[in-house]
């Protein structure tokens, strides 16, 4: 059955040098497998055990912050670190003892902080960080006897006006186990650096940059053979502010030993020229991670030093509220440019009676005097008749019961009392009570300075509010303009031109002749409201939100200081020096 | 049926199927070993590569039972449909192949990820071998002879947009390989050597960035600015330090702190190397020669040209890979990403051998007329 095969024999004939072919190929092999295996075996079999691959990440320079004249305010320096690589260590409590009497730390804390991080023996752990000088070249001599020790640059954030404009620069620290479930890996690492507060939380993904690596392999001492793999780390892109360096410090010195916020920017842009906190905080403390001792003052200290004030925290605004309680009036008909009332400085309702501050009475008042003298009497009026629902419609206009929007992270909302509000939170009806404390900014009203400062912008330009905001360009490394913000209408409020004017003259008044004289300049004609507002937390707080100049605004300003005392008083000059600082800055 | 049935136990090539499964199996323990280790921190199910590789083992072994039943003879009737099948996945992965590695090489087709340039291979060498066997007198002219390199040039045009060099050089090789065996004149085979060594120059700018780096790395592995260079040095190191015995399996070094990468894909040998040693090595190239060594005896005792020549293509598809992934694993090859068959990790390719082998298993079956 078998048949021969038809394969001719001129085939076969290939297919048996293919098979030689085969062979050759086959005993090159061999041949190299055994040079490689067993003649050249023992070296590289050192080289496996002796030479250890180091993976060492190069952190991205975070990008500058300038001022918006092109000054820098936030940099980066270098920082030694000391770190040990527990897989490189043969005798760990010896080496902690040497290491330790250079750097002046104890065995026992090293050997501790060594055996914590037991995950990867391949990755360095932070002994020491941003050492001095001559423990570096201590360190550097002792390499042979300090296997397993490295050095390695880190750039540091240096914050080079300490304490300026902390709250809005924020601070940079190391992500911790939370942000790092939230962020995720692999783009993030335990070690790594994020913004923690402030600006540099807000714009973390354009500051931090990319972090590069490289994969080196190092001989038995540590010494670098060759590089195998490197990743250029890419530096994050630089922020311009909004902020005016100088109008910043000045803002800074006029608040200083005072709790309060200075807010400071173009109506028509919505860029910030200053943002004031007092008390404030030195973010550089931050920058290597913060030691605890320096953590428990801050975070304890009564004054609140971490908070920024104009967006984190909300007050009642006291009269200075009274711009919007004015402008609902006047758009709901109950008053207007002639309709005057009689202050005589107690006002009945039931059988309470509320006062006027001026205990002899205003006497007879028009909307533009009871602003320009912030009569409560005009405005008790107002609130009575205009009842709480018609009230909330305006507060609604403003959008108080929404954020403002900043490019800062962490801003609050305020309380903003309403019938429902109240049915809520006190399982209690609305009295007309509520709509005389309401009208004068006072009872449950609480508004972040920010808040009041979108209102005094929207008055400034008759019904627009641009988005606030502090960041101007962010620029590349390489200095091209990657972005430039654009002013952008964040809010219109749907009120009258004429309210606006009446408004407006009543807030030129309160400067020529009403409670805000203090604020009166010589050289600049400024407008704006007054506040002193009552607290439960002792001492009134001072307002004062205004624009300048009166004919052709340029900039609101709104100062606020916690338990100052009075607006007039206390508020008023800060804001005059500060607007004066303004103008002279601008020529 | 039933008297087939004993035919087939009769004559069946059980060197070559044992071998096979041999290899399997240690493929299987290699894999095992480099991945059972997950390289992420996210604690994962050590047997989750392994699982997958013998589902796709027994996948295999489906496969090549089916094609053993099928005499080789019919297949000539559908060798042109096969191959137009091969040019239409081809195009369809170009236009919607999902990409991996920033190559496109894959289709998704039910819950298969299935690589069309695999079958390709397969389709190849039953286009070549049904062509070649009916026109072997033909291809003493010059024009006859170079009709199948526009064949298998549009297969190799087709990977090479994917980009995928290695694979274009495979399909490249089997017609050589083919050529070579079904007698065409040695004379031609320089012409169209000399012709494509000429053209190099003019391919090089043809080549993607990263396949250049390949080549250039090759060259100069300590050159490394980039990082390539490093699975060379690192699977030299790797290999070179398992010495006579090897570490042990599960106990490489380089292979365990996943120094290594690719390691359970295309650096596979160097796992062998350091956790076998030399011994191992020999033993994996041991069981190769076995198989080639069968198939070439299949190619010479078959009952007709087409069987020699399918036989031909399966010996040169198979010798091809094995020669170039471990000649690449010890740094004497450029790395050209062709994976080791029966022990690289992936689903097609671990079918596709197991096919290539049902075609060898067939050959021999049909050596004789039933
Ligand atoms: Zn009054």
């Amino acid at each position: 059955m078998k048949e021969s095969s038809n394969v001719p024999e001129d085939v076969k004939q290939r297919i048996n040098w293919l098979l030689i072919f085969i062979i050759i190929c086959f005993s090159f092999l061999v041949i190299n497998l055994w040079y490689l295996q067993i003649i050249k075996g023992g070296e590289f079999k050192e080289r496996a055990v002796e030479n250890c691959i180091r993976s060492l990440v190069e952190d991205a320079p975070r990008g500058h912050i300038y001022d918006r004249q092109g000054e820098i305010l936030v940099t980066n320096r270098p920082a030694v670190v000391i770190s040990i690589i527990p897989a490189e260590v043969d005798n760990l409590e010896e080496l902690s003892k040497r290491l330790g009497k250079i750097i002046g730390l104890s065995e026992d804390v090293i050997v501790q902080k060594v055996k914590k991080h037991t995950d990867n023996p391949f990755k360095p752990v932070q002994i020491l960080d941003d050492c001095k000088k001559d423990i570096v070249i201590e360190i550097e001599e002792k390499k042979e006897e300090l296997k397993g020790v490295i050095l390695e640059v880190k750039p540091r954030r240096n914050y080079l006006y300490q304490e300026l404009a902390a709250h809005c620069l924020g601070y940079v620290g190391e992500i911790d186990k939370e942000e790092l479930q939230k962020l995720g890996n692999p783009k993030f690492q335990g070690g790594d650096i994020i913004g923690k507060a402030g600006l540099e939380k807000y714009y973390d993904d354009i500051l931090r940059g990319e972090k590069g690596g490289k994969e080196v392999e190092v001989d038995a001492l540590g010494r670098e053979i060759a590089t195998l793999l490197f990743q250029k780390p890419v530096p994050g892109k630089d922020l311009v502010l909004t902020i005016d360096k100088d109008l910043q410090i000045y803002g800074e010195n006029l608040l200083y030993g005072k709790k309060g916020s200075i807010i400071l920017s173009n109506p028509y842009t919505g860029e910030i020229l200053a943002l004031v906190n007092r008390p404030s905080f030195n973010p550089n403390l931050f920058a290597g991670g913060i030691s605890y001792s320096d953590w428990e003052r801050l975070s304890s200290d009564p004054e609140y030093p971490l908070t920024n004030r104009s967006i984190q925290s909300a007050y009642p605004p006291g009269s200075a509220f009274k711009i919007v309680t004015a402008i609902a009036a006047l758009e709901e008909g109950i008053t207007d440019r002639k309709r005057k009332v009689y202050c005589s400085g107690t006002f009945k309702l039931a059988d309470q009676i509320f006062t006027c501050w001026k205990e002899s009475g205003h006497g007879s008042l028009s909307i533009i005097d009871a602003i320009a003298h912030s009569c409560n009497i005009y405005f008790y009026t107002m609130g009575k008749e205009l009842g709480i629902e018609r009230f909330s419609k305006y507060m609604h206009k403003f959008g108080l019961e929404e954020k403002v929007g900043i490019d800062l992270p962490a801003e609050v909302l305020g309380i903003i009392p309403s019938t429902e509000w109240k049915q809520r939170e006190f399982k209690q009806i609305w009295f007309p009570g509520d709509d005389i404390n309401l009208s004068i900014g006072q009872g449950y009203l609480l508004l972040t300075p920010l808040q009041i400062h979108s209102i005094i912008c929207a008055v400034t330009t008759e019904g627009e509010i641009y988005r606030l905001h502090l960041v101007k360009e962010i620029i590349s490394p390489e200095g091209n303009v990657v972005k430039r913000i654009k002013p952008e209408i964040s809010r219109k409020v749907s009120i009258s031109a004429n309210t606006f004017q009446i408004v407006k003259e009543g807030l030129r008044a309160t400067i020529l002749k009403g409670t805000g004289w203090r604020a009166n300049s010589k050289e600049l004609s400024i407008a704006g409201k007054t506040g002193t507002a009552q607290n439960p937390q002792g001492e009134t707080h001072a307002w004062f939100a205004g624009f300048a100049p009166y004919e052709n605004p340029e900039v609101c300003i709104t100062v606020f200081v916690e338990n100052g005392g009075e607006g007039g008083e206390i508020a008023a000059p800060i804001a005059r020096a500060m607007l004066e600082k303004y103008f002279e800055v601008k020529m | 049926m039933k008297e087939k049935l004993g035919k087939l136990t009769e004559n069946l090539d059980y060197t070559l199927l044992l071998a096979v499964v041999f290899l399997c199996f240690y493929g299987i323990l290699v894999l095992y070993s480099s991945t059972r280790i997950s390289s992420s921190s996210i604690p994962a199910d050590p047997f989750l590569y392994v699982k997958r590789q013998s589902l796709w083992i027994v996948w295999g072994f489906i496969f090549l039972i089916i094609i053993i039943f099928i005499d080789y003879h019919k297949l000539e009737r559908y060798s042109q449909l096969i191959y137009f099948v091969a040019i239409i996945l081809l195009v369809m992965v170009i236009i919607s192949g999902r990409s991996t590695y920033g190559a496109r090489r894959w289709l998704s087709i039910g819950p298969f990820d299935f690589q069309p340039s695999e079958f390709a291979k397969i389709a190849l060498i039953i286009f070549l071998a049904d062509f070649l066997s009916k026109n072997k007198l033909k291809l003493d002219n010059f024009f006859y002879f170079l009709l199948p390199f526009a064949y298998t040039g549009i297969l190799i045009f087709l990977v090479f947009k994917q980009p995928d060099l290695g694979t274009s050089l495979v399909y490249l090789v089997i017609l050589i390989m083919m050529l070579f065996v079904v007698g065409a004149k040695i004379k031609y085979l320089m012409t169209v050597f000399l012709i494509a060594l000429s053209s190099v120059p003019v391919l090089w700018f043809c080549l993607k960035e990263y396949q250049k780096r390949r080549l250039i790395l090759f060259l100069n592995p300590n050159l490394d600015p980039l990082g390539g260079g490093y699975n060379i040095i690192q699977s030299k190191i790797a290999i070179g330090s398992g010495s006579f015995l090897g570490k042990g399996l599960f106990n490489g070094l380089q292979s365990q702190l996943n120094f290594l990468p690719a390691q359970h894909t295309d650096f596979i040998f160097s796992v062998v190397g350091e956790e076998l040693g030399f011994v191992g090595a020999i033993l994996l190239l041991g069981l190769y020669v076995i198989v080639l060594w069968r198939g070439i005896k299949i190619a010479l005792e078959a009952r007709d040209l087409l069987g020699t020549l399918l036989a031909t293509g399966a010996v040169s598809f198979l010798f091809f890979h094995i020669v170039v992934n471990i000649g690449m694993a010890m740094g004497i090859l450029p790395a050209t990403g062709l994976p080791l068959p029966f022990l690289s990790y992936g689903g097609s390719f671990m079918i596709s051998n197991l096919v290539v082998i049902g075609i060898l298993l067939n050959v021999e079956l049909h050596k004789v007329r039933w």
